[in-house]
């Protein structure tokens, strides 16, 4: 197999889904009330989804590593912790839990 | 496109914990390349024309398995579907919708991470902001592919693991501001974390399918649930 041929044709078909919408824009600000809202929503809703549950099983056995991680990061943010003080935090947490309850 | 410099330096700075999942994720990943015979140009221009994490996982594992060619091709394309919906979203709250270079840039910048952290912005996006933001994640991934390829994972084993938990921590923390604002977000986010996780662990969906499922259900939920006004229009 072409390896450079395969890695520009995936690069194709990566970019594509990303690109072509931001040229279709204004017939996409045309849609009905209701698509239009359910793209405002969009973020919050993938926000769940990114999270889980991957954010457990890349930990495998360890998931509660993951768990740990996100719990924290997310109650930083929750009482007005800036991002950067939640992702250090989660690092902290879930390398704890890595290294106090190793499988 | 005028380029605005304090918007750059924003753009850079809200990047920055993009830029450290990046970078972990992908000395990994520049490993794999490696392991899987690919030369260093290779590797490194997989990161350069793709910028995408799981699609090029995808790619190096399915190629590894021994794939075709064309059912590499369409697996990865079918991973990275979701992003129609991600750039038809973003495309929204550009200050500017009409600037080509602009849309070129936030069309191959629009990943995961970047269109999450954009979103939440609560603001009209500038293309200063977007170039700080997407260049900033860019060179994480990029320089990290290249040296985890050349050096290895030089990081300590649990430090390697532990970095792992930095993305997730990214989306738990703009779940956590968003939350605050209102608990419907929260209900929203909870119904599309439990979709996906029945989907991927008890009917063993390929997580590329299970995402984009999740993501249109509880789309439509959330449309049910807020007004038009919550959500900014009318």
């Amino acid at each position: 197999m072409n390896k450079i041929l395969l890695i520009v044709s995936c690069a194709l078909v990566t970019m594509m889904p990303r690109i072509i919408p931001y040229f279709a824009s204004s017939a996409l600000s045309k849609l009905p009330k209701f698509i239009r809202k359910c793209m405002m929503l969009l973020p919050v809703a993938a926000l769940g989804a990114l999270i889980f549950p991957l954010a457990l099983t890349d930990f495998g056995p360890m998931w509660y590593a993951g768990l740990a991680g996100v719990v924290v990061a997310f109650l930083t943010s929750f009482f007005k912790g800036p991002m950067i003080l939640a992702i250090i935090i989660a690092l902290i947490a879930t390398t704890a839990m890595l290294l106090v309850f190793p499988m | 496109m005028a380029i605005n410099g304090k918007e750059v330096k924003e753009g850079i700075k809200d990047g920055f914990p993009i830029f450290l999942g990046y970078f972990t994720t992908a000395l990994a990943f520049g490993l794999l390349t490696r392991t899987s015979s690919f030369t260093f140009v290779e590797g490194v221009l997989t990161s350069i024309i793709t910028f995408a994490g799981s699609g090029q996982f995808l790619m190096m594992n399915l190629y590894n398995a021994g794939s075709m060619f064309l059912s590499i091709v369409v697996s990865v394309f079918f991973i990275n579907s979701r992003y129609i919906f991600m750039a038809s979203s973003l495309s929204q709250r550009l200050a500017d919708p009409r600037s080509i270079p602009g849309r070129l840039l936030c069309g191959f910048g629009t990943v995961d991470e970047v269109f999450t952290v954009a979103s939440f912005k609560g603001r009209k996006l500038s293309y200063s902001y977007m170039a700080g933001l997407i260049f900033t994640s860019y060179l994480g991934w990029t320089s990290g592919t290249a040296i985890g390829y050349a050096g290895g994972t030089f990081l300590p084993e649990v430090v390697q693991k532990a970095a792992v938990i930095t993305v997730y921590a990214m989306f738990a923390s703009l779940l956590g501001s968003e939350a605050r604002r209102g608990a419907k977000a929260l209900l929203v986010a909870a119904f599309s974390a439990f979709i996906n996780s029945v989907l991927i662990l008890v009917f063993s969906v390929s997580t590329g399918v299970s995402f984009l499922i999740s993501m249109i259900a509880s789309t439509l939920f959330g449309a049910l649930i807020y007004t038009d006004k919550e959500v900014g229009l009318e």
